[in-house]
């Protein structure tokens, strides 16, 4: 009874509570358009900057990753890479052998990072041969070839062919040296590594620095990254060796992770500014509609109804059109977050983000985009219900009903 | 039920309610003491401003004294607040106001059975009721009708039926013929009359038109509220 007598109500004024409806169902949308972009776009960006380079996990000796020596290596990392291979949420993985070393070609000199890797596993996870832009990649056998940086490239004037000087100090205190010839230019989406990274064959790498059968990072990527701190505990149950650190990404790159959730935030605050719009139309509404009845309140109490049944009755009038704004909006909202996570929109600038360079809309289907605004909408709708509310249910009919 | 028949159903003693109109005292009822027994079928009659309103409000508690009792079916409606006066009300008391009785939404049927279904009677129940009393105010065929559907005087006879299907102790009616015209006024109120012959329900009205007055059984008069004169005709 109370819903009919709540429905025939909001249907008095049909075109208010149209554009109350409306206004609650754009204010939903926006939000939920909102969310899922912003979900969708961090998630790109994460996807992107973890495909790329990072892993989703990564694996050291001890405290390599804060304080880096060639001495903090993985020894023997064939039998890590075996456990990885045995575990199911571990989609794959691969070896990584770091070195600083001073590289020339021709007259021009500078400093660079050389990065040993393991082409087949290396593309597997990285996807490694589709960053090289121009000319070959690194061939699956060591053949004392490299493919480095673009920007590294142009400092140093190298042209695919050329011959590539490396000097440095491997891990037994000889001078390490030797000469590779460049293949190919690599261009990623990491400003740092096309500016400093020369790629060989772990293999290659290994013997230049002395240390055969070492690496000094092993990556792994899962099936779902959402699921990565369980792999984490698992691959870390499998090795069970306190010397090694198993890392998710969030960990590794914490400042990438920091940078993510600020901005999601500060994302969420527009939703917040769209609830308040409705909030305020909402408002309107409900105060109008109690206004112009104070009459028929004043009848309704007279004849014995409690106060709380007409705080109940205009609520469920406010919820009624709440949920109606909320199932219209979660269809334009996943429509609209649908369609752009399908067709995203070319931003007409780029930006980076934690050196990675992102130029496009895109949104996200989610769970959260359609409950977040749905709690805002109805917590908007009913904080600004609430006094209207009490208001009609405070009528005194003696007062309302008098007539001169 | 007999037995209760001569016994009394509102009784006032010493009321008073002053109003503070800018800080100007308004007397509006003086002091009145007033004994409704069962069966009645009454009219407090008056001029405008002398208080019939003022009265009819204190009895159904829809106002507070400033001195005074009022006593309804033996309950001391004047302390009561909140939820135990709504509900006092809902059971007790039928009421048939000057204009905009009825909820202009709710069709006749779901006015009139309002109040049952506040006290939780059960649906069927309802309808039968509903049926009845739509029946003895000549208006069974308009029970799917909305309100505004309906004349002024079909209104009022809807709000007839509404005050009296729950069977209340007592049916206060403040000028229920206000906004009809005379015919319409003098039909309203032969119908109320014969329901109350009918039925024994307690009938206490206020107006001030002669029509009224003329087909009341007691005739209380008010007079800056006071009251002035009280007669039984017959
Ligand atoms: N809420 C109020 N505030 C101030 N004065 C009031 C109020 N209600 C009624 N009055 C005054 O009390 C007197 C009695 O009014 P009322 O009971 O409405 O008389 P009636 O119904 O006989 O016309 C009038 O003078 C009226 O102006
Ligand atoms: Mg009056």
């Amino acid at each position: 009874m109370i819903f009919k007598f709540a429905y025939r109500n909001i249907l008095r004024q049909k075109r208010r509570t149209f554009f109350t409806i409306m206004t609650m169902t754009v204010g939903f949308t926006l939000a939920a358009i909102i969310i899922g972009w912003t979900d969708g776009s961090y998630n790109l960006i994460i996807e992107k900057f973890t495909r790329a380079y990072l892993g989703h996990i990564q694996i050291h000796y001890q405290d390599y990753l804060e304080q880096p020596t060639l001495y903090k290596n993985i020894d023997n990392y064939r039998e890590v890479g075996k456990k990885l291979d045995e575990l199911q949420t571990a989609e794959s993985w691969a070896p990584r052998l770091y070195a600083a070393g001073l590289v020339s070609v021709g007259e021009k000199s500078t400093v660079g990072q050389i990065i040993g890797i393991d082409p087949i596993l290396e593309n597997k996870a990285t996807g490694f041969h589709k960053q090289v832009k121009k000319g070959k990649t690194i061939s699956k056998t060591p053949a004392k070839q490299v493919v480095i940086g673009k920007v590294l490239a142009k400092t140093l004037n190298a042209s695919i062919g050329d011959t590539l000087y490396i000097v440095s100090q491997a891990a037994d205190g000889s001078i390490a040296n030797d000469m590779y010839k460049i293949i190919g230019i690599v261009e990623s989406d990491d400003q740092m590594k096309d500016r400093m990274a020369i790629y060989m064959h772990l293999y290659d790498a290994q013997k230049l620095m002395v240390l055969e059968n070492r690496v000094h990072e092993i990556v792994v990527m899962v099936e779902d990254i959402n699921k990565v701190d369980e792999v984490v505990s698992q691959i870390e149950n499998s090795l069970n060796n306190s010397q090694l650190n198993v890392l998710p990404w969030m960990e590794v790159n914490k400042s990438f992770y920091a940078t993510m959730q600020m901005d999601k935030e500060s994302n969420n605050i527009l939703s917040y500014v769209v609830m308040l719009i409705v909030g305020i139309g909402v408002l309107n509404t409900v105060l109008m509609a109690v206004l112009e009845r104070t009459r028929e309140f004043g009848v309704l109490k007279a004849l014995g109804t409690r106060p709380l049944q007409i705080f109940i009755l205009i609520i469920v009038e406010v919820l009624i059109m709440t949920i109606a704004s909320i199932v219209l909006g979660a269809i334009l909202g996943t429509a609209a977050n649908y369609a752009l996570s399908h067709y995203g929109i070319k931003m007409p600038v780029s930006y980076d983000l934690a050196g990675v360079t992102f130029d496009t809309l895109i949104s996200e289907v989610n769970l959260k985009s359609i409950v977040f605004p749905s709690v805002l909408v109805i917590l908007a709708a009913l904080l600004v219900s609430l006094f209207p509310a009490v208001y009609a249910a405070k009528t005194e009919p003696a007062k309302t009903m008098r007539f001169h | 039920m007999d037995e209760q028949i001569g016994k009394e159903v509102i009784v006032t003693e010493n009321l008073k309610k002053t109003y503070h109109d800018n800080g100007i005292p308004v007397y509006a009822v003086r002091g009145v003491d007033l004994t409704i027994t069962r069966g009645e079928f009454t009219a407090i009659m008056g001029p405008s401003g002398s208080g019939k309103t003022t009265l009819l409000n204190l009895i159904s508690g829809l106002d507070t004294p400033t001195e005074g009792k009022v006593w309804l079916n033996s309950k001391l409606v004047s302390e009561m607040t909140g939820n135990e006066l709504s509900d006092f009300r809902r059971d007790n008391i039928g009421f048939i106001f000057q204009a905009y009785n009825l909820i202009p939404v709710l069709t006749v049927e779901e006015n009139v059975e309002y109040i049952m279904l506040l006290q939780g009677v059960p649906p069927e129940e309802r309808h039968k009721r509903v049926l009845k009393i739509l029946e003895e105010v000549g208006l069974v065929e308009m029970i799917d009708r909305k309100p505004p559907q309906l004349s002024g005087g079909q209104q009022q006879r809807v709000a007839v039926a509404r005050a009296m299907v729950a069977k209340p102790a007592i049916i206060l009616a403040d000028e229920p013929t206000a906004n009809l015209d005379s015919e319409t006024s003098g039909e309203l109120l032969d119908m109320m009359r014969k329901l109350n012959e009918s039925t024994g329900m307690t009938f206490l009205f206020s107006s001030h038109d002669p029509i009224v007055i003329q087909r009341a059984r007691r005739v209380i008069t008010l007079t800056d509220g006071k009251i002035s004169n009280d007669k039984i005709k017959r």
